[in-house]
């Protein structure tokens, strides 16, 4: 068998998946780099991040579904720690836990809750990413309960980002789908 | 012009049909009761987080559980309290202002950039050194005396 047959003889795959591979690294790019923006902006105070790269997460999620979307979130991550300098640290911890906690959280109400659209699962996302911060410092770092008298009010502005981001991801994803056209 | 008007029309949304601002962020039905239940939760947490929070302010600093101080939070002279953490020395301040981390050995500072608290509830955490510096009442929350 010579070398041209060989080659002729290795599964192609298709441009549709080639495109949609292209498609999801595009979005973990652009949500890492959003990431990483959001680390070096200065603080909006203690605990405190606005979630742009989240917005991404949603896109991926109305437009390629939950495992793109969780394998998004999770790969932005430790993607976005190994640039800022973060990784296997304690704010990497926290970070990769209240993903997971809200990734799962998002997923569940995207598939479970009926006529809920991208802002209400940005909204639980958001408040899942916060309480989830909570324990995971209460329990592994801090441990003390006194901790949580901080939460009402960073759960309230929870509440406006996550909000905002959800609209922010339904119209993105509106204009998308119209210039796709 | 037919064929730069039919390029347009392509790749651009008619602006007559492009919806509000309150369309995109209005949310179905659905959302805004979600949103309503989490505001009506939130808010009875904190209204009763900060019934409890009452009496003498003062600044109690803790390493992981362990306490390893208290002080009125507006003494006669400034106060210098170096805390021992696990990567280092976090030095706390009590003065007039309030409380503050003026010292920490962390590398992000966020813990030192969060500046003074002055207030019963507020804290101030090292993550990376374990420290918590909170401002508490003299009369104990519930949630603390069931967990003590």
């Amino acid at each position: 068998m010579t070398a041209s047959q060989e080659i002729t003889q290795i599964p192609r795959p298709s441009l549709a998946s080639l495109e949609k591979k292209a498609y999801w690294l595009g979005l973990l790019l652009l949500a890492s780099g959003l990431h990483v923006f959001e680390a070096l902006m200065p603080s909006f105070g203690p605990w405190f991040k606005l979630g742009l790269a989240n917005i991404i997460t949603l896109i991926a999620l109305q437009s390629m579904g939950a495992k793109a979307a969780a394998s998004l979130a999770i790969g932005r991550v430790v993607i976005g720690a190994f640039f800022i300098g973060t990784m296997f640290t304690p704010t990497f911890i926290i970070s990769l836990t209240a993903t997971l906690a809200s990734t799962s959280v998002m997923l569940i109400s995207w598939r479970f809750i009926p006529r809920i659209s991208l802002i209400g699962v940005s909204l639980l996302g958001a408040l899942a990413h916060m309480c989830s911060q909570f324990v995971v410092v209460e329990q592994l770092f801090i441990q003390q309960i006194a901790l949580y008298y901080l939460l009402p009010p960073l759960l309230v502005l929870s509440c406006a980002t996550g909000w905002l981001n959800g609209a922010l991801a339904t119209y993105i994803t509106a204009q998308l789908t119209i210039r796709s056209r | 012009m037919p064929i730069r008007t039919t390029l347009t029309s392509m790749h651009e949304p008619d602006p007559s049909s492009t919806p509000s601002l309150w369309h995109w962020l209005k949310g179905t039905w659905v959302d805004r009761i979600l949103l309503l239940l989490t505001l009506i939760t939130i808010i009875m947490g904190w209204s009763w987080i900060q019934q409890n929070l009452s009496g003498t302010p003062m600044v109690h600093i803790y390493h992981g559980k362990s306490l390893l101080a208290i002080y009125p939070l507006h003494p006669d002279k400034p106060i210098h309290f170096q805390a021992k953490g696990d990567i280092g020395l976090s030095e706390i301040t009590i003065d007039s202002d309030g409380v503050r981390i003026t010292h920490s050995s962390c590398v992000s500072q966020r813990c030192v950039l969060s500046g003074h608290r002055h207030r019963i509830g507020d804290i101030l955490a090292c993550v990376p050194n374990r420290i918590l510096v909170s401002i508490q009442g003299t009369q104990k929350l519930a949630l603390d005396a069931v967990s003590e």
